[in-house]
């Protein structure tokens, strides 16, 4: 038999091995090209085209290699070490390790490359389907077109091509280093080779916890003022990362195995089938489990992080906007108020207007304050405040010698801290009082005009006279804040006249629609590409592990052919599993969970105004469709027990 | 009383196109306490036989009772069922669980019963001592000898004192003295407890132990040879003779 007819034998015979390998290939491959058809995509284009951002996507298309690249390596791995048995033969009957390797490269090529191939078949197909949705997410109206771009096909070829070169590099590595013996045993050799409990694994397992408490710790000081050059953060940042995957590696490594062993040990031998099935079995395989946990811990919390802190700015969106611009329209300009306004009434849109009288002054707010506020014109402990009386606002209603503040994001909120009371000095040109503070409220009541991020002041009637009569001239604004609101279904009317009414959309005048569109758009991309990221993260990781218990399965049969011989129902065998399995995607899960709950914690607040709704959002979403390739292992394994007798 | 009773059983493999008989019909009945040997060429599908017999596989046609109970058409919870509690079973291949230990590996048929811990080690290190296993208790499958793997797997097989013991060439991988020793165990369980044996072998000094030899050949019953009151040398002479007969070489003298 020559070469070619072995390689040819072989593909047909390994044609069950090679299908999970040809599945992890088409499916990076049509995800990339799907992508990269986007940023070869005509409205990609940084000056003609209706989407900007380009740099991003590029970038992005670097990170989707990335993880596509490494990806692929494991399920070569895996694949190849599947196949050991095959080289030891090969090896066995006096073929040298070249040709092997020879033979298994060209096997490989026929594969990966025919694989390629269909994969940027599906990426075209679906490129338009992402097309559409990235106009969508951005709020664009405009028809997604479906071309195929030479470009994005040679850009995909070209970098598969470098992938199937380190992946060849890998194997050679591996035959070389294999004797024959050691390939025949590949399959049976345990990985846990300790016995006994030892007092180091414990105190590797508490430092791996201390490490993740410490990153935990320091994420937390991270915006508390303790760093404040951009030097300085980046390396907090670092060490916050190392900490807490090195934390996770050895808590896996430490922790896991030695309240494994602990079970086991208090057992003395006398382990029940569900035991038998999921602790022997993960322990069996720990070393090589901890990495890969560890990875996808990693992986998965750096997904839910990255999507969390998106879509908390995409979400955030109309809460920004509804904070800069509380009615639908604002105005500080009697004039543009009245042309407006008189526009409507031509088109015979209902409306109501609001108006508030405004008046700054100094208020001492350092009594109040917790921790620093230096994000806001602090001098002194003094801060100049719009103020309104309670007489406008007909939801507050404030007392003679107290005073409240109003409309404050959850995001200012974790920078500047305000007790709940307290007693604040307000201070006139000439005068001061020394008020009761009553806390803090949530409406919002001015535009972003007025505010400029800070909360707005309500006072009694009676004070907010005395104030007037006594004015710091130099803060005042010279306007009122005026705000129109109309029915809902009138709005993109309203703002398409608030658009075409020449001057009025000065600084000052603004709509909430307008703002919110463009708070979208710029949003949208991120969030479009954070999600695509996410996504793929979470699908390898998925598959990754999804991979990696069918081998364990497949290795495992015979021991459910044993089982089942000895009198174990597959009912029973099924219930050891699903404890496995809820062990292997669980515990990377709810450590990543965590981890990226932390991260979110640290530094939300630069992304958006609202944290819990999106987070959890963007974690049940996860943890849900992380699940299904849980449910997909078992089902596997379900087979492979049915098969085993 | 008979234990076990099987009629006209018939077993193939493949499908339409590859179909190959290897069973052809084979009457067998076992009685309780009785220790029967089959024996037959590699091949001529002993394994296949004790399969169908011990409820592992199905049979193509046939029937098979234990203790009056028909196995063929039940469900297979039911069969497991049964397996679980009176059978046990030593393999051709040792069939270790490769993730247990050796303790756990023998313990595995106790833990279904609701045995207690205690009790549970109370026969584990009487039927390692007996079996010489003791030392390799807490060590691997693939850390002990072929041997110290056959005798970890008969320790399972007697660990919950089944009423029927399925053996298949328990003593191959063995030297003559660790084969004898597990002979030896096998037939006191045996002669105390009355527990039936049903074994495959090719090693006619070990089918010597037994009370009764079946030779197997195309699938078929060739002949039945009884111990009855004859010493083991002599039994062992005529199970020499008749394997001679069967393999087509002559025994001499
Ligand atoms: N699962 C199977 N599928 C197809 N054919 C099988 C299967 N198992 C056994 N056979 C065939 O049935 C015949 C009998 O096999 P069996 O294992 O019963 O032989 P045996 O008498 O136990 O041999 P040995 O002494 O070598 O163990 C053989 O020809 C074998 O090829
Ligand atoms: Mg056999």
């Amino acid at each position: 038999m020559n070469t070619n007819q072995l390689i040819l034998r072989n593909l047909h015979k390994n044609i069950k091995n090679y299908y999970l390998y040809v599945f992890a290939l088409i499916f990076s491959t049509a995800l990339y090209f799907a992508f990269v058809t986007l940023q070869y995509d005509p409205a990609m284009d940084e000056t003609t085209g209706s989407i900007k951002g380009a740099a991003a996507v590029r970038v992005a298309s670097v990170l989707l290699i990335a993880i596509v690249a490494i990806f692929l390596i494991y399920a070569n791995n895996l694949f190849i070490k599947r196949r050991s048995k095959e080289i030891g033969l090969f090896q066995l009957i006096g073929m040298t390790k070249n040709r092997i390797f020879l033979i298994l490269s060209m096997e490989n090529f026929l594969v990966y490359f025919g694989s390629l191939l269909i994969g940027t078949l599906f990426g075209f197909a679906v490129s338009k389907l992402i097309m559409m949705i990235l106009f969508k997410i951005m709020g664009i109206d405009q028809v997604a077109s479906l071309s195929f771009s030479i470009a994005a096909f040679l850009q995909t070829v070209g970098v598969f091509t470098a992938v199937y070169l380190i992946i060849m590099l890998v194997n050679y590595l591996y035959i070389s280093r294999q004797t024959i013996l050691s390939l025949f045993h590949i399959k049976s050799k345990t990985e846990a080779r300790e016995k006994r409990i030892s007092i180091f694994e414990v105190v590797i397992g508490l430092f791996g916890i201390g490490l993740i408490a410490l990153g935990y710790y320091v994420s937390s000081r991270l915006f508390s003022g303790d760093f404040t050059s951009i030097q300085e953060l980046f390396t907090v940042m670092l060490f916050i990362l190392v900490s807490v995957i090195i934390g996770t590696y050895l808590f896996y490594k430490g922790s896991v195995r030695f309240l494994a062993n602990l079970i086991r040990k208090n057992k003395g031998g006398y382990l029940n089938i569900n035991q038998v099935l999921s602790l022997s079995s993960i322990m069996f395989r720990m070393k090589s489990n901890a990495l890969l946990l560890t990875i996808i811990t990693t992986v998965s919390a750096l997904a839910i992080g990255l999507l969390s802190l998106s879509y908390i700015s995409y979400y955030s969106a109309g809460k920004t906007a509804e904070s800069n611009t509380p009615a639908d329209f604002s105005f500080v300009n009697e004039e543009d108020l009245s042309v407006f306004t008189s526009a409507l009434k031509e088109e015979g849109i209902p409306f109501n207007k609001e108006t508030i009288k405004v008046l700054v002054a100094k208020v001492k707010i350092d009594d109040i304050v917790n921790g620093s506020a230096a994000s806001l014109p602090v001098e002194d402990g003094v801060l100049p405040m719009p103020i309104v009386s309670d007489a406008s606002i007909p939801k507050l209603n404030v007392g003679e010698n107290q005073i409240l503040f109003t409309g404050y994001s959850d995001a200012m909120k974790q920078i500047v801290q305000f007790s709940s009371s307290g007693t604040i000095v307000l201070h006139t040109a000439t005068q001061s009082f020394k008020q009761q503070y009553m806390g803090l409220a949530k409406e919002d009541v001015l535009s972003g005009y007025f505010t400029k991020g800070r909360p707005t002041v309500v006072v009694d009637k009676a004070l907010f006279e005395k104030i007037a009569q006594d004015l710091n001239k130099e803060l005042q604004f010279n306007a009122d804040y005026a705000g129109i609101n109309v029915q809902d279904e009138d709005i993109k009317i309203a703002n398409d006249i608030f658009q075409s009414l020449e001057g009025i959309q000065r600084s000052g005048n603004s709509s909430q629609f307008a703002l919110l569109n463009r708070q979208k758009e710029n949003m949208g991309l991120i969030m479009f590409i954070v999600g695509f990221l996410g996504l793929t993260f979470l699908i390898t990781s998925g598959c990754i592990l999804y991979f990696k218990q069918m081998d364990e399965g497949d290795e495992e049969r015979p021991n459910y052919t044993i089982l089942r011989k000895l009198g174990y129902t597959r009912g029973d065998l099924l219930k050891g599993i699903q404890g496995k399995q809820v062990f292997n995607f669980g515990i990377p899960l709810i450590i990543g969970l965590f981890h990226s709950y932390f991260a979110v914690q640290s530094g939300w607040f630069l992304f958006g105004t609202e944290l819990w709704a999106p987070m959890f959002i963007v974690m049940g979403l996860y943890a849900g469709l992380y699940s299904i390739f849980g449910v997909l292992s078992v089902l596997y394994y379900k087979k492979v027990i049915r098969h085993s007798l | 009383m008979t234990v076990l009773e099987a009629n006209k059983i018939h077993k193939s493999y493949g499908n339409k196109f590859t179909r190959q008989e290897v069973l052809k019909g084979i009457d067998v009945s076992i009685d309780k306490g009785e220790f029967l040997t089959i024996m037959g060429a590699s091949g001529s599908g002993k394994t296949t036989l004790l399969n169908v017999l011990s409820s592992i596989d199905r049979v193509s046609h046939g029937t098979i009772h234990i203790e009056g109970k028909e196995l063929t058409g039940r469900k297979e919870k039911q069969l497991a069922e049964f397996r679980k509690h009176h059978l046990g079973f030593i393999f051709q291949e040792y069939n270790l669980l490769d993730t247990l230990t050796v303790k756990e590996n023998i313990l595995l048929p106790l833990s279904i019963t609701n045995a207690s811990k205690k009790e549970a080690n109370a026969k584990f290190t009487s039927v390692a001592s007996e079996l010489g296993i003791e030392d390799v208790q807490h060590k691997y499958p693939n850390e002990i000898s072929g041997g110290q793997k056959q005798r970890t797997s008969a320790a399972r097989a007697f660990i919950h004192e089944p009423s029927i013991i399925f053996a298949d060439e328990p003593t191959g991988a063995l030297d003559s003295k660790s084969a004898s020793d597990l002979l030896d165990k096998m037939s006191e369980l045996n002669q105390k407890r009355k527990a039936t044996i049903v074994m495959v072998t090719h090693d006619p000094v070990a089918a010597s132990y037994s009370s009764r030899v079946i030779f197997i050949k195309d699938g078929q019953i060739y002949t039945r040879l009884y111990k009855g009151d004859q010493t083991r040398s002599s039994f062992l002479k005529d199970i020499m003779k008749t394997q001679g007969v069967l393999g087509g070489v002559q025994y001499e003298h």
